[in-house]
């Protein structure tokens, strides 16, 4: 089912914005065991190549909604389509090498502290690499030459050799979005990417999404809680309330009554980065 | 403005209880009656005293003739704990990351080796000692063996416990990336991991020294025997030089291993 795509990015030398995938969520709900229902009834498309952000408090279903998309969090009920195939049907091989094609970055960066940048970027060559070669810590030198390319992208190349727990919180995240990179995606995830991070590091990580965005032309999906990010950095923006969409449409021009009937509540002064 | 902090909870009448419970527990089985007849014992005491002085004093007169008889036992009680601990380290580091909840999802699997090791640990090491030697004859592998089984059963024990206590950020980050679990486990839980196996591995390492030096009273090897026979002819002026050589090798392990471990944090 997915072979055809996933095959198509093994080459290498295809940049990965040959072709950015879309994503078409239908009437998706999303319940977990313990009751707790995080989506109802969402449906969302968003085209090839778009930057979009999802806003809305923590509790709103935001990190459930970036989950279904790389089936992280398996769905109730609706289907999920990114590139053409469909995520909540896939199971073992098809559904990791759909993920081998979608970055994720999170906000506690999510690194393995002890061993090396190097190692953690590599990561991102999960659904390429043969068992052994994970085995024996071998990679081939065609995926060690794209997590030195990665990294050289986010301006870290001399930390490869560094213990990832020895870095700071914004070089951390930019580990990360090099393993994502590594990954030669179609499409990038972040799940509140900066709210772990000081303004002006925030602001960096920030604009690297966006370059990789606008440079690459890969599509990119970000969670964010925070009103001057999302107008800034997104050009659409989808608001998410309890577990439903209650906005979508420019970020930009987003008012703060929009931000409002998002958050359900009169605007704060922690919901702007300053 | 005086702030009103909110009242404090009452706590004591659940802390009372709860001690109320231990001291009852402890009542019942120190009582005559039904747990331990704790006053007969008392009154041996008065009676025997002497005795145990008498082996105490003789304790302290070592006898140091005995020495080169100790080397070669002790140097074999030394060698079957090292090969124990190689053994069961490497046999623990793929059974803690099977047995642990954030290296392996699937919790059946899981309860299977949970469930075997629990009834390995439940098993006495000398009885272990006890049937290997009568399955595979005197000497030291059937002590080595039974250190095996009571080491691997301990480190996946406090490994997979370590492996369950971190936290699962990178394995999730792995499992997006498209990995399986292997390549997960492999790449992102072995190193994370690797603290809490080496320091279990280095305590293991120190217990057999202690567990080997008595296997060999059931003909499992190493110092035992010697102990044994000593003990029984009623030398223990010579039972304290061994004694203090199994002190001396456990003081230098105890360095060695907290030098070690303040490397591999």
């Amino acid at each position: 089912m997915s072979t055809e795509r996933s095959n198509a990015g093994v080459g290498g030398s295809t940049p990965p914005a040959s072709a950015p995938w879309s994503v078409a969520i239908d009437d998706v709900t999303v319940r977990y065991r313990n009751g707790v229902t995080a989506l109802k009834g969402v449906s969302l498309d968003i085209a090839g190549g778009e930057m979009v952000s999802i806003v809305g408090l923590s509790g709103s279903g935001k990190s459930t909604l970036i989950r279904t998309i790389n089936g992280l969090v398996p769905v109730t009920s609706g289907t999920v389509t990114v590139g053409g195939v469909r995520v909540d049907l896939a199971r073992g091989r098809d559904l990791r090498r759909l993920r081998g094609e979608i970055g994720m970055i999170f906000q506690s960066f999510n690194l393995a502290g002890r061993t090396s940048v190097l190692n953690n970027v590599l990561v991102g060559r999960f659904s390429r690499t043969s068992w052994w070669r994970s085995l024996l810590g071998a990679p081939t030198p065609h995926d060690r030459e794209l997590a030195f390319e990665a990294l050289d992208r986010v301006g870290i190349l001399a930390k490869a050799w560094t213990r990832a727990d020895a870095l700071s919180g914004g070089q951390q995240q930019r580990v990360a979005i090099a393993r994502a990179l590594a990954q030669e995606p179609r499409l990038m995830l972040a799940d509140e990417p900066v709210a772990s991070l000081d303004p002006p590091t925030a602001i960096a990580v920030m604009n690297d999404l966006q370059r990789i965005n606008r440079d690459l032309g890969i599509t990119v999906l970000t969670n964010l809680h925070l009103m001057d990010l999302a107008r800034r950095y997104a050009t659409r923006m989808i608001g998410l309330r309890a577990g439903e969409i209650v906005y979508d449409g420019p970020a930009a021009s987003a008012t703060d009554a929009d931000f409002e009937e998002i958050y359900g509540r009169p605007i704060e002064r922690d919901d702007v980065l300053g | 403005m005086t702030v009103a902090p909110p009242p404090r909870p009452r706590t004591w009448p659940r802390t009372l209880a709860v001690w109320a419970v231990v001291a009852v527990i402890t009542a019942i089985a120190a009582s005559p009656l039904i747990g331990i007849d704790l006053g007969a014992g008392f009154g041996a005491i008065g009676k025997n005293w002497q005795n145990g002085v008498t082996k105490l004093v003789e304790l302290f007169q070592l006898d140091w003739r005995i020495l080169p008889r100790t080397l070669p036992p002790l140097l074999q009680t030394i060698e079957m704990a090292v090969a124990g601990t190689a053994v069961s380290a490497l046999l623990a580091i793929p059974l803690s990351l099977w047995s642990a909840r954030l290296t392996n999802p699937w919790a059946p699997a899981r309860g299977i080796v949970r469930f075997v090791l629990n009834i390995v640990r439940a098993i006495p090491d000398l009885l272990y000692a006890a049937i290997l030697v009568a399955m595979v004859g005197v000497g030291a592998l059937p002590g080595i063996l039974a250190l095996i089984l009571l080491d691997v059963a301990i480190i996946v024990k406090l490994v997979a416990e370590a492996i369950d206590a971190g936290s699962d950020g990178a394995l999730e980050a792995g499992r997006a990336a498209g990995g399986t679990q292997f390549q997960i486990n492999r790449t992102l839980a072995l190193p994370d991991m690797w603290p809490a196996f080496t320091s279990q591995t280095l305590y293991v390492l120190e217990l057999n020294v202690r567990v080997s030096a008595v296997l060999g009273l059931v003909g499992a090897g190493g110092l035992g025997l010697l102990i044994d026979e000593v003990r029984t002819f009623f030398h223990y002026d010579q039972l304290a030089v061994i004694i203090l050589e199994l002190l001396a090798v456990i003081v230098i392990l105890e360095l060695g291993s907290s030098w070690l471990r303040r490397r591999l944090t």
